[in-house]
């Protein structure tokens, strides 16, 4: 009898454990060229900050 | 070494690489940084990686704290460029352009760009310390002056005040190199000298003798007029970056560019025309220039006629030198040399730049006076894009060379004569017959060609021989003892010749002394035990004051950050020394002292009180600040002011700026333009050798400054003049009492230079450029071959000098040296030559990660047809050895960039000595990053018959596999 | 809207490593790490060229196109970044970059690979601007203080010039026709399938 039991208890165990490692169809794809770290708060001021940028560009660099 | 790779280059290129197709820096830093863990880390002790890669970031710029921002002078090279650093919280954390620099624009190079790692302090002496039993000993600064006053007072009682050497430096500011040359004075010796020995003295000497001012005669920016350039003896693009930035604007303007040069540098990379000659064969080449200039009538007569002395003496000296033996000699081929003469005849106004690779010669004051008279030819100097511009080296070279310390003349070239004494006496404030005590009066010596005097009149032993001040026979020695002490403070003895023998003359003395923000060579080379004093000292970011550019303009330097560790600045080290020693309230009379430290402001006011001869009156403290504020003011091409409160003045008063700081001159930018009033900036070539000689006219004929009231000639300016022109009574009574007996140099109210340009003329007179200098050993520019010459067979025809007994102090060898065949034994040339990265001797630079990183070891650059002929391949370390026997083991670096028997190595390393690391001999975490052979410990004997300059850049060698 | 970009002049740059000094200094970036290479062609020989290189902020750079983890981004301005903490080291932007500009610091002494670092223009990356985070892993910001790249900034004969490509090239035209002839930047031949019959330069 508790032999029974213990073989029956087995297949449960087998069940649930095949029940758990059952994985989701979907696969991660990454799609080249998606940035996917975070934000860079230069980007929002590149418009403003280039009139600056080129003042200073003739101020440094050019041959006076 | 397998560790070389090609990778990096082939890769991007499309070009096929060649035989040996890797370049100097992939050969050797490589390419640590492109595969990651390359040569490069491969190549350094792995101790050295470590500490660089555990070094986390910090000194870093935060964002909630106050910045504020400093400006210096970068202490690298002569150039002046500005540096602008941001402080916060006094640590130096970021470094920006100062592109308001008229001289820099903004510019630097690798030493420039990486000024702030000095900052840090990785690898700097921390504080006092003792050799004692051959450990490193911490001392209090109290302990250290007290043993050292102690041990040079026993000295001074024993073997009298000459047996002590001091080594000033052209690394200090102005104010701390004339506190250096003053404190030898104070002490009783004239053996006292700087780096300018060593780098342009040949240059001061030969230049001054042919028309007054040994210096650069125009500026940096100044070559951007020129329309043709011949860089001889200079590989600016290596040793002076930014004055690069000026240069190719030039060539981008249509001016021609020459290149000469035993190597092909990256300077030649640039040039419109590149010609190789043989080591120490300047003077030929140059008559050879010569000989088609005179032959094609392209000399400019008139100049000649009107302004110069002595050139028909150089017409019979050019017959010797055809085109066919000008290419035997000098190796320069004969359509390459008459290429070079015609293209420096066809465009004018030209320039030429020359530097150690000229001024380093036995011969060197000749060959630089022959430069001039190339220049006097053509009719090149005084004028916007003419001139001979003489880069200097260090930073402060021309400050150095200007103020002191030098050995053969007291401050601004005043010399040693009683009346040179007399004059400095009185602007010190102190009694001339008191400072005499100081001095040796025991007895006299021999001065030279058998004249006798003391030694307070006789030139001290200059940098270049100090070791045979040490290691000569006393008996011969024209003082009364050996040195038994040296002091250096900021200059490093791996940059003289002849290691071997420094070797043994450090291990004879009884103290020396390294004042230095490093240990340096010296410290370590030696197998001294005992003894041996190191003195933490500030590199000039930690203190302040002002540097002459090579251009001769003074530029004021802020103090970026406080004194590092237990550093001390130079001008306060002196004090300390000076109290100790007894003489310090004499020597600080008219300074400020608070707490050991003079003011600084004081002591230029104390050299403008007395620097008239050179015209360093006018640069107050408060001038140089001002012109610092408003440096943008200054126009890039003229370095004038235009408007603003420096208005008409040129950036950095170039000296001569006459008069004192009240009268407003504006400095003098291109030295003899006659096209300027003296007022102005303008200038005519010095009366200093009289009115006339052997008949002949040496002042100057139907030329003269504009505006000049003398429309002609004229000698030196004294109060005698004045009243015989009628001109006394422009004098204020101040101004008469003062000048009356005096003359343009020693009257100390400056009325007589006022006066003088008051009416248009030059206080120094109005004379003629000598081609002749009739008191050196060769009036007229001889070839003489080098004494260690590979071509022995030429030794008979250009033979040197007979060897001589006593020559500033020391009997000196020329013929018994050049007579005995060396080139079979040693058959190739061996000089040497700058590293980009690196200054001088090397040992700031190579502490500095940024640069060591770049250039981590030795080389020798070889020929592939030598290092065939000797089996050596490329990388391998191989044995250099010197003619004399010194031995350093470098790698190898085959290049076609040296010419077939001629061997380069760069002179900025230190800390290895025949072969052997001496890391262990640091004092500990002070060895720099990066160690190597001196060069120096293979070069030879042999110096100028003028100045003693020592030769470096043409001697023999032999190379072996190591 | 502008793109920055790097120039050297090769007639003007003379191989001081001013640029990779300065990149140090503006960076301190780990030892065994320069951002920016000059690279020198005919060393030693007649036709010597040199020319600074780091990464050239390519419009549609490699990088970004094969990084596994897609941790590369690009500014408005055409400025490529990356994001370090997604990067994985895995050097496979270092195989697709034609300008070796990608490096990895030694993490230990034992050299294993860190993340890569790169040239970032001086603007820093996606850490908030000016912050000691985001210098401490990627550089100072000067694009967010209104500068440009240092290196640039502080060059010895204005050789390497960093900005709005539009700008660089104005600049760079006028010179090229103050010399009168064709541009002598490194690549142009080949870009153009220029043969240089009319060397003269040594």
């Amino acid at each position: 009898m508790k032999r029974n039991w213990l073989i029956a208890a087995i297949w449960v165990l087998l069940a649930v454990l095949v029940g758990c490692s059952s994985e989701s169809r979907s696969v991660t794809m990454h799609k080249p060229g998606v940035y996917k770290g975070d934000s860079d708060e230069l980007i929002a001021k590149s418009q403003q900050q280039q009139q600056v940028l080129n003042d200073r560009f003739k101020l440094v660099q050019t041959d006076r | 070494m397998k560790s070389f790779n090609k990778k990096w280059l082939t890769r991007i290129s499309t070009e096929p690489a060649h035989q040996t197709g890797i370049d100097r820096r992939t050969f050797l830093t490589r390419s640590g940084a492109v595969l990651g863990s390359g040569a490069l880390l491969g190549l350094l002790p792995l101790s050295c990686v470590r500490e660089a890669a555990l070094e986390e970031k910090k000194n870093f710029p935060r964002p909630d704290a106050q910045t504020e921002y400093r400006r210096t002078i970068c202490t690298h090279c002569s150039v002046g460029c500005g540096i602008i650093a941001e402080i916060q919280n006094g640590v130096w954390t970021g470094q920006e352009p100062d592109y308001e620099s008229p001289i820099n624009l903004g510019a630097h190079c690798a030493k420039g760009a990486a000024a702030r790692d000095h900052g840090f302090g990785h690898k700097r002496l921390k504080f006092p310390m003792k050799l004692e039993n051959g450990a490193w000993k911490r001392l209090s600064w109290q302990q250290a002056i007290d043993e050292i006053g102690d041990r040079l007072l026993k000295i001074r009682q024993e073997s009298g005040p000459d047996a002590f050497f001091i080594c000033g430096s052209s690394k200090a500011s102005n104010e701390g190199a004339y506190l250096q040359g003053k404190f030898a004075s104070f002490w009783g010796t004239n053996n006292v000298d700087n780096q300018a020995r060593i780098c342009h003295s040949t240059t001061v000497a030969g230049v001054a003798s042919t028309w007054g001012y040994g210096a650069m005669t125009n500026s940096y920016n100044d070559m951007r007029n020129s329309k043709v350039m011949l860089f001889l003896g200079s590989n600016a693009a290596e040793a002076h970056p930014v004055a690069m930035q000026h240069i190719l604007r030039a060539k981008e303007n249509g001016s021609k560019m020459i290149v000469v040069d035993p190597r092909f540098t990256r300077t030649a990379a640039h040039a419109d025309i590149y010609a190789r000659l043989r080591s120490g064969t300047d003077i030929p080449f140059l008559y050879g220039l010569l000989w088609h200039i005179f032959k094609n009538k392209w000399e400019d007569k008139d100049y000649i006629a009107k302004r110069v002395y002595g050139m028909d003496d150089i017409r019979k000296e050019v017959e010797n030198w055809p085109p066919d033996v000008v290419e035997k000699v000098s190796g320069v081929p004969r359509e390459k040399v008459y290429q070079i003469a015609k293209t420096m005849a066809e465009n004018h106004p030209g320039t030429i730049v020359w530097c150690m690779g000229v001024t380093q010669h036995h011969m060197g004051t000749q060959t630089t006076r022959l430069f001039c008279i190339l220049q006097l030819a053509l009719g090149n100097i005084g004028m916007s894009g003419g001139g001979a511009n003489i880069f200097r080296g260090h930073d402060n070279v021309q400050g150095a060379t200007d103020v002191g310390p030098n050995s053969h003349t007291l401050s601004c070239y005043y010399g040693l004569a009683e009346g040179s004494w007399k004059h400095w006496c009185r602007v010190w404030g102190v009694d001339y017959e008191w400072l005499k005590t100081r001095f040796d009066t025991s007895g006299q010596y021999d001065a030279g060609g058998g004249k006798m005097d003391y030694t307070m009149y006789m030139p001290g032993i200059p940098v270049s021989r100090w070791i045979d001040g040490v290691l000569e026979e006393k008996q011969n020695l024209s003082q009364k003892d050996n040195i038994r002490a040296v002091f250096f403070q900021g200059h490093a003895c791996n940059s003289q010749t002849r290691g071997t023998h420094m070797k043994k003359a450090l291990e004879k003395l009884d103290i020396v002394v390294i004042s230095d923000p490093h240990p340096t060579h010296m410290a370590v080379m030696s197998e001294r035990k005992n003894d041996t004093y190191l003195l933490p000292t500030c590199t000039q970011y930690e203190t302040y004051g002002s540097a002459t550019a090579s251009n001769r303009a003074l530029q004021w330097r802020e103090k970026i950050i406080e004194p590092l560790f237990e550093a001390l600045p130079d001008h306060v080290i002196l004090y300390k020394l000076a109290k100790k020693l007894g003489f310090a309230k004499e020597m600080f009379k008219s300074i400020k002292v608070t707490n050991d430290e003079p003011l600084i402001e004081d002591v230029l006011r104390e050299i403008n009180r007395g620097a008239w001869t050179i015209g360093y009156t006018g640069q107050s403290p408060e001038r140089l600040k001002l012109h610092a504020k408003h440096r943008k003011t200054f126009s890039t091409n003229t370095m004038k002011a235009e408007g603003g409160p420096c208005n008409g003045e040129y950036y950095g008063l170039p000296w001569p700026c006459w008069g004192t700081p009240e009268m407003k001159h504006p400095g003098t930018p291109l030295l003899y333009d006659p096209s300027k009033s003296v007022a102005e900036g303008g200038l005519v070539f010095r009366a200093n050798w009289g009115t006339d000689h052997d008949g002949q006219n040496l002042l100057a004929s139907g030329v003269y400054s504009k505006g000049s009231e003398i429309k002609d000639g004229y000698p030196e300016f004294t109060a005698d003049l004045l009243k015989t022109l009628g001109w006394w009574n422009d004098l204020t009574e101040a101004e008469k009492k003062e000048a009356d007996g005096k003359n343009w140099k020693t009257d100390l109210s400056g009325g007589i230079q006022r006066v003088a340009i008051k009416h248009g003329c030059a206080p120094f007179g109005n004379g003629r450029a000598r081609c002749n200098v009739w008191e050196y050993p060769d009036p007229i520019p001889v070839h003489r071959e080098p004494l260690y010459t590979p071509r022995f067979d030429l030794v008979k025809k250009y033979p040197t000098y007979p060897d001589r007994k006593a020559f500033w102090r020391l009997p000196t060898r020329y013929q018994s040296i050049q007579s005995v065949n060396h080139s079979a034994k040693y058959p190739l040339v061996f000089t040497s030559g700058r590293l980009v990265e690196y200054e001088g001797g090397g040992e700031e630079t190579r502490s500095n990660a940024w640069l060591a990183k770049l250039q981590p070891e030795m080389f020798a650059e070889i020929n592939p047809k030598d290092a065939n002929d000797a089996g050596i391949s490329n990388g391998q370390y191989i044995w250099l050895e010197g003619a004399e026997g010194g031995r350093i083991k470098v790698r190898a670096m085959i290049t076609p960039r040296v010419g077939a028997g001629t061997v380069w190595t760069p002179f900025h390393f230190g800390g290895w000595f025949e072969g052997k690391d001496l890391y262990d001999r640091y004092p500990e975490g002070t060895a720099p990053y990066v160690r190597g052979e001196a060069c120096n410990t293979a070069t030879t004997y042999g110096y100028d018959s003028v100045t003693q300059m020592q030769e470096t850049k043409a001697t023999l060698c032999r190379i072996t596999p190591a | 809207m502008a793109r920055m970009k790097f120039l050297c002049d090769a007639e003007r740059c003379i191989e001081c490593n001013g640029c990779v000094t300065a990149c140090n200094n503006e960076h301190d970036v780990p030892w065994g790490i320069n951002r920016r290479h000059v690279v020198t062609l005919k060393d030693g020989e007649g036709g010597e060229k040199s020319v600074s290189v780091a990464c050239m902020h390519c419009t549609d750079a490699p990088c970004a196109a094969v990084c596994p983890v897609d941790c590369f981004y690009t500014t408005p301005d055409g400025i490529v970044l990356h994001d370090k903490d997604l990067c994985i080291g895995c050097g496979y932007c270092f195989y697709a970059c034609p300008f070796g500009a990608p490096q990895y610091p030694e993490e230990n002494a034992f050299g294993a690979r860190g993340k890569m670092d790169k040239c970032t223009f001086c603007a820093g990356g996606p850490l908030p601007d000016r912050s000691v985070e985001e210098y401490k892993k990627y550089g100072r910001n000067r694009i967010a203080e209104g500068k440009l790249p240092l290196c640039a900034e502080m060059c010895a004969t204005k050789a390497l010039l960093a900005g709005d490509g539009n700008v660089v090239s104005d600049i760079y035209i006028q010179r090229v026709n103050k010399r009168g002839g064709r541009p002598d930047t490194w690549g142009w031949a080949t870009a153009y399938n220029f043969k240089a019959d009319k060397e003269t330069k040594p």
